[in-house]
């Protein structure tokens, strides 16, 4: 049975999930992620995979080659966006302590994963799919080191299902050079302990190198187990940092450690040494975009146009928005990506910002974060731009080339009681 | 012949004075009467007399001036032309009082812990009388006489209405002659203090906490059937007296006077420095200020990457203070000054700050001697060296305003203490040294009291040479300057003797020299002997050829400094973005340009907007006649509307968003504590905010009233309020208010649940209605009951009710409560189940605020919706989308915009959403709103369609005040940088002069959420 439509909001909810089919998108205004657009574009999907990406006036279409051909009517194609560095999945209800799964007891918690707590199953997650947020760093919090995040697509029946890296990286806090105080309503004052602190951790991942030289020599450390691949393998090194002294000394870190994959996450004042950032070839994932300035007499635009300053200085980064809220705030990340345009960002490298940039620096790039021939169909469709919320409207969703609903508990809730006010 | 006269007569009434207290042995000997010659006397701020006399007995002052009979039996003192000053009074003590530390306890504290008969609230206790705790404080007496005060008002700091001081004369004789009155001055504060009940929990509850004390005094005074407080009797007393009211802010001065001006009360303010910032208010209200001379110390800013940390409001405060005292006397202020902060290290150092930047020296003798006087009702004995007068004065070598004087002696109510000897010479200066045969120049600098010294050798050999030989040897330094050796030197001085050290490789000797000398300073020459490194004895002396004072004028370094302080500027606000001048009302033309106006005409293209005397003049096609003076823009492109309102704000409020002490706290008033300073107000004018409500929290059901508010950056808190506004007050409902989410010690306030919430709010409507009969009943001597008069407001329709709430079943109940009590609610703000009940809302009546998109954050917002704004709208509900977050505050505009995506309302549904909707919820649309002749001239220049996420505002006008300004918030962003980098650099040379400074302290940036607890504001999440 062969389906040919055109594109509806509602249809393909269970039609389609079937296995090994094969489908063609048609008439798409393509983003594919890189950088470069295909006004109309085809695009040809067999199972999960991407089996080209052609401009529409190259290519006939033999409908018996195709379980099911979509016409996009021009409709704006977009590789799937990223949530890195999020606690996505590992929340449900902020302030219910018991729905919390991010923060584990103890300082060196390298060993930690957050894999196991995701719940491929939460509320929240239907809601950020829906905007074209497709694939989530989920991502512990607290301590010095928090431990491991992995990065899931959100699409799973569970966490086994859902992940594209398991224990993608280890999240480290820095040190503060510049303490925030024992109490919430302490002032700022310069951290007496930095140079202490610093050498803790710098002893902590000495030994953790020995071990991983001969692992065979030592008894089951989990710690330093966990922390082998830094040195060894493709793991990252995520350094939780804002202030300029901390990257500087995380960029001597990164040297003497010899970290191959080393990322800093938040960055404030990275724009400050730029130059110094993309000589050591240390990407950023910046701080959350819709953020107010840290300081009272800086430019009252600096958070939104920090992405423009980064791509200006050759430093590759990426968008994130831990924060406030930041699980049920992950749809927000392609307007974080779109508010970073109006201050000077080009819409398609905003676009990279939100989709290939993440996967790179977290090394699924290879298989996500394009539109590209051999990559996961994992993309949507949306009526208007997708960086804009305004027109914003995502019409079709594919994860791994399956066909996911463009519904969620909330507009369940919107149909239902629009019934009942006669709406 | 007259003087000699009352002399006798003077003589024979004291000569027979009497004591109550029995003696220990023989009576003490004393002399009648003791002259004090040849002085040089500052009688009072306007007058001096040179080689003047004082002539004193017993306590007392019975003759000053240039001629003075001395009598027969007097002993006289010859001061030689030292300087007499009057004793100085300090107003502001806690000298001798016990220290003061409060409990704490994990569950809340609701009623007070106080036994006895004293007010309900541990913060009022005026009945807390310094003289019965007083205890002697002798090392802290000494230290008020170093800094040559006689007098000190002591009082307990602490709490609202923190009881009277005492004033005491400095003396070490017995406690009943040192204590001038035991009724002084009441003290009064904003701040709680170590009470540890929960009420008030900030500063809009001080202020109404303060107010009901008053009002129930009015009360108890003239009921007469009352009860007995302890409290209030001793209020009664003092509220007649002047009172001292202490502020922690410039603002807090503006907002005590208020209270000043409902009671008819005196209040004298105690400053926190910073009162600079509002001259204008202070000359025109003509307020008594009293001022602490703490001048902020230079931040250490060696390291740029702390230093960038200091915000520039910081810097600019550490430039500005010192200037404190000089512009409120040129600005006609009576200043009193206070030493709290210092201690006799630093006191004068800091008076001659202030001296240096624009204080007169009588100035500073009047706020230290005659104004404190005033202010505790001493005058008449106290603050001038005249007859009649008590004698308590100091004594100092030199005018100790002009010179860098030693105090030798004080003098306090006839009493003598001896502190320094009046024999101290002054060697400083350049001399000769010739030490067996060896010709050096001695450079003696430093103060008189302790100088310091430098020996310095002319170098024969030739400069190369001498460079190379000379390093450093030992822990001594010896340094080439030129061709100049230069050998530090120890010296002391003590009465005469003068005793050197010094140590060198490349004097005749290699290593140690003592030597000690006599010094007669009338030829300006030591000699003596000492010894040399050998242990040989050798015979030296230093003939003096220039004085300290040559040294000083050649130096000449003061030109430099003079051209700094003229660069000290004042801004509105005095912080980053700060306008140089007040801004002012402007006559603007856009033309060309898309107008959305919030009318009929709906969205019009290639139209022509005029903002004339802060009213929107013209808006539409056509071509109106283009005003003189106007400020012409082309809008090709660009869109104009109203400006955004943000109906629940929580910016710009100072010390607590929240009075959640009590469940109850109508009396709060946000309007009361407006902050003109913060930095969010220009952050919200550069997204296109012009307005907002700021709200109370939502701690407690019945939250406090609104203050609405221009966002009138570089204007005052009064002048930003938006002038007859409608009243609105803050309700809550639901996990906020149950305190379901603020741990396990806060399960002790009622309520604790949602049907605690209905009674609590039925109970105190009911109590409202008979409060009202009580008045109508006893016009006169009913208590007034500030809380119940404005639920009263509520109960006639004279005040909005905006209320947060979150589910459906509660948003019924309050609908069906106001119902009840026949009044409407007008706005539910969050509402986030709004869309559940829309049709009961618009049966109702009520409007709604919401979110655009938020939830997951609590339970009760687990069914929020982001179709939820449009759902209302289309049900004919007036709908606003508000920010609550000072963050999304300035990019509502976006907030707007999802609403056409999430539930599809149409563009110009969304954009009146943030506009036209928040001000008919406000009852302010008839002046703002929409873009109609007539209406207010708050209007946002925007790059492009507003709702798009490249919408950038250009420009944001209030009331024709161009308030934000793009491409001049590039230049401000300039002015910024170097401004911090002038007060840096003058900071750095600081810092190299080799004054003291201080590590980096940054206020941590803090917002208020609905939910944020305290007075501090906080960085916490989850508080909406």
């Amino acid at each position: 049975m062969k389906h040919l439509i055109y594109i509806s909001i509602t249809l393909f909810s269970s039609i389609f999930a079937q296995e090994n089919q094969r489908i063609l998108l048609t008439n798409g205004f393509l983003h594919v992620g890189n950088g470069e657009i295909v006004s109309n574009s085809i695009i040809g999907i067999k199972e999960e995979k991407i089996l080209f990406v052609k401009n529409a006036l190259a290519y006939t279409i033999r409908k018996n080659e195709w379980d099911t051909i979509i016409d996009l009517q021009g409709q704006h194609v977009y590789p799937g966006l990223v949530a890195p560095n999020s606690t996505l999945g590992l929340t449900e209800i902020d302030a219910i302590r018991a729905t919390n799964d991010f923060n584990e007891v103890g300082d060196l918690n390298p060993h930690i994963r957050s894999l196991i707590a995701y719940n491929a199953e939460s509320k929240v997650i239907s809601t950020v799919r829906t905007n074209g947020v497709l694939i989530a760093q989920a991502t512990p919090r607290g301590g010095s080191i928090s431990g491991s995040s992995s990065v899931l697509h959100l699409a799973g029946w569970n966490w086994e299902d859902a992940v594209i890296k398991t224990d993608d990286g280890i999240h480290l806090e820095w040190p503060n050079s510049i303490s925030n105080g024992e109490t919430n309503h302490a002032d700022k004052k310069r951290n007496d302990k930095y140079e202490e602190n610093k050498a803790k951790i710098v002893q902590f991942f000495e030994s953790a190198k020995i071990y991983a030289k001969n692992p065979e020599k030592h008894l089951m450390d989990l710690r330093f187990n966990s922390m082998k691949e830094l040195f060894t393998g493709t793991k990252r090194l995520y350094f939780h940092a804002n202030d300029i002294q901390q990257i500087l000394d995380i960029i001597d870190f990164c040297k003497q450690e010899e970290l191959k994959f080393p990322v800093i996450i938040g960055g404030y004042d990275s724009y400050l040494v730029a130059d110094r950032l993309r000589d050591a070839k240390i990407p950023v994932m910046l701080p959350r975009l819709h953020s107010l300035p840290e300081n009272e007499d800086d430019a009252v635009d600096l958070p939104y146009k920090l992405p423009y300053l980064l791509f200006q200085g050759g430093v590759k980064f990426c968008l994130q928005n831990e924060g406030d809220m930041e699980a049920m705030n992950a749809r927000n990340i392609p307007f974080l990506a779109g508010t970073a345009v109006a201050y000077g960002l080009p819409m398609e490298e905003a676009l990279k910002s939100v989709s290939l940039n993440s996967c790179e620096i977290m090394g699924i790039e290879k298989e996500y974060g394009s539109i590209e021939v051999g990559k996961k169909a994992t993309l949507f469709v949306s009526k208007g731009n997708a960086l804009d919320m305004r027109t914003n409207d995502v019409t079709l969703i594919l994860i791994d080339g399956e066909i996911l609903e463009v519904t969620n508990s909330q507009t369940d809730l919107y149909k239902r009681y629009k019934k009942k006010l006669g709406l | 012949m007259k003087i000699f006269s009352i002399f006798f007569i003077i003589l024979a009434f004291s000569s027979f004075s009497q004591e109550i207290n029995p003696l220990n042995g023989v009576k003490q000997s004393k002399p009648n009467f003791i002259a004090l010659k040849n002085a040089t006397i500052l009688v009072s701020p306007t007058k001096t007399i040179e080689k003047g006399t004082i002539l004193i007995q017993d306590d007392k002052i019975i003759n000053i001036g240039m001629i003075v009979f001395i009598p027969d039996d007097a002993l006289v003192i010859d001061l030689q032309e030292k300087t007499i000053v009057p004793a100085f009074i300090e107003t502001n003590s806690s000298l001798g009082l016990p220290k003061i530390s409060g409990r704490h306890s994990f569950f809340p504290q609701i009623e007070t812990s106080k036994e006895g008969a004293y007010y309900w609230n541990e913060s009022i206790h005026p009945e807390v009388a310094a003289s019965a705790i007083y205890t002697f404080d002798e090392k802290g007496i000494e230290e008020y006489i170093k800094m040559g005060f006689g007098i000190v008002s002591t009082h307990q700091n602490d709490g609202i209405c923190q009881g009277i001081s005492a004033i005491f004369s400095l003396g070490t004789t017995n406690y009943s002659k040192q204590l001038i009155s035991a009724s002084g001055n009441p003290f009064f504060s904003f701040s709680k203090g170590i009470s540890n009940q929960t009420y008030p929990s900030s500063q809009m509850g001080s202020i109404s906490l303060l107010r009901q004390t008053l009002y129930d005094l009015k009360w108890y005074e003239n009921a007469t059937k009352k009860e007995n407080n302890l409290s209030l009797d001793a209020l009664s007393n003092q509220i007649k007296k002047n009172i001292v009211f202490q502020t922690g802010d410039k603002l807090e001065i503006l907002r005590a006077h208020k209270i000043a001006l409902e009671f008819n009360l005196n209040f004298t303010y105690l400053g926190s420095g910073n009162e600079y910032a509002i001259l204008d208010e202070l000359s025109k209200l003509k307020l008594n200020v009293i001022l602490p001379l703490n001048f902020p110390l230079a931040y250490d800013v060696k390291d740029p990457y702390t230093a960038k940390e200091i915000s520039l409001s910081d810097l600019k405060h550490w430039e500005n203070a010192p200037l404190n005292p000089g512009l409120l006397f040129k600005n006609h202020v009576p200043v009193s000054f206070t030493s709290f902060g210092l201690t006799s290290a630093n006191f004068w150092k800091n008076i001659k700050i202030a001296l240096k930047n624009g204080l007169k020296e009588s100035e500073a003798l009047e706020a230290l001697t005659l104004n404190p006087a005033k202010i505790l009702g001493i005058e008449a004995n106290f603050g001038t060296l005249e007859e009649g007068k008590k004698a308590s004065f100091s004594i100092y070598d030199s005018n100790p305003f002009s010179e860098e004087a030693i105090l030798l002696e004080s003098w306090i109510l006839g009493e003598q203490k001896i502190l320094a000897s009046s024999q101290k010479i002054d060697i400083r200066g350049k001399y000769n040294l010739i030490v067996d045969n060896e010709y050096l120049t001695l450079e003696i600098s430093g103060t008189k009291e302790k100088p310091s010294a430098i020996i310095k050798k002319r170098n024969s050999n030739t400069a190369g040479n001498s460079k190379i030989k000379k390093r450093k040897r030992n822990q001594k330094t010896v340094e080439i300057v030129k061709d100049t050796l230069e050998i530090p030197c120890y010296i002391n001085l003590v009465g005469n003797d003068v005793t050197l050290q010094f140590s060198s490789d490349d004097l005749k000797w290699e290593g140690s020299v003592s030597l000690h000398a006599k010094a007669n300073m009338k030829f300006g020459v030591f000699e003596g002997d000492g010894t040399i490194a050998d242990g040989t004895w050798v015979k030296w002396s230093a003939i003096r050829n220039e004085t300290a004072e040559k040294t000083k004028s050649s130096s000449g370094s003061d030109s430099k400094k003079d051209k700094d302080e003229s660069e000290a500027s004042f801004w509105f606000p005095n912080m980053a973005y700060g306008f140089t001048e007040k801004p002012k009302t402007e006559t603007v033309v856009i033309k060309n340009v898309t107008l959305w106006t919030n009318e009929k005409d709906g969205i019009i293209d290639d139209a022509t907007i005029v903002l004339e005397n802060g009213k929107i003049k013209f808006a539409g096609k056509g071509s109106p006649t283009t005003p003189n003076n106007a400020k012409v823009i082309d809008g090709k492109g660009k869109h104009v509307t109203s400006g955004i309102i943000d109906e629940h704000s929580h910016i710009a409020i100072s010390n607590g968003v929240n009075e959640g002490g009590q469940a109850i706290s109508a009396e709060v008033n946000i309007g009361e504590v407006v902050n003109s300073d913060d930095i969010d107000i220009y952050r919200q004018l550069s997204g296109g905010v012009t307005a907002s409500q700021l709200l109370h929290g939502s701690a407690n059901p019945i939250g406090g009233q609104s203050g609405l508010i221009k966002l009138k950056w570089g204007h005052t808190p009064e002048e930003m309020l938006i002038p007859n506004a409608p009243k609105f007050i803050k309700f809550a409902l639901g996990e906020n208010v149950k305190q379901a989410n603020w741990g396990d010690f806060n399960t002790v306030r009622f309520p604790q649940t949602r049907m605690g919430v209905e009674q609590i709010m039925f109970d105190a409507f009911e109590r409202a209605k008979k409060y009202e009969k009580e008045k109508i009943a006893n016009p006169n001597s009913y208590r007034k009951d500030l809380e119940l008069e404005v639920l009263l407001e509520i109960l006639k329709s004279q005040r909005n009710i905006t209320c947060h709430s979150y589910v459906q079943s509660e948003i019924n109940m309050l609908m069906h409560l106001a119902d009840s009590m026949g009044f409407k609610v007008n706005t539910f703000t969050h509402i986030l189940e709004g869309y559940k009940l829309a049709d009961k809302m618009k049966a109702h009546g009520a409007g709604a605020s919401t979110f655009a998109d938020w939830w997951a954050y609590k339970y009760e917002v687990n069914d929020a919706i982001p179709q939820n704004a449009a759902m209302l709208t289309k049900m004919g509900v007036v709908t606003a989308i508000n920010s609550d977050d000072a963050e999304m505050g300035r990019r509502l505009n976006q907030e707007a915009a999802k609403t056409v995506k999430y539930g599809g309302a149409t563009e110009e549904e969304a954009w009146k959403m943030i506009t036209l909707n928040p001000a008919k919820l406000l009852h302010l649309d008839d002046r703002m709103g929409s873009l109609k002749v007539g209406k207010d001239a708050d209007i946002v220049l925007w790059s492009t369609n507003p709702l798009s996420i490249e919408a950038k505002v250009e420009m944001t006008i209030i009331d024709g005040e161009v308030l934000f300004d793009s491409k001049k918030d590039l230049e401000l962003r300039k002015i910024n940088q170097a401004e911090k980098a002038r007060i840096i650099s003058k900071m750095l040379a600081e810092a190299e002069k080799g004054s003291e400074t201080k590590p980096f302290v940054k206020k941590k940036a803090k917002h208020f959420h609905c939910g944020t607890i305290g007075e501090e504001g906080s960085t916490e999440s989850n508080e909406h």
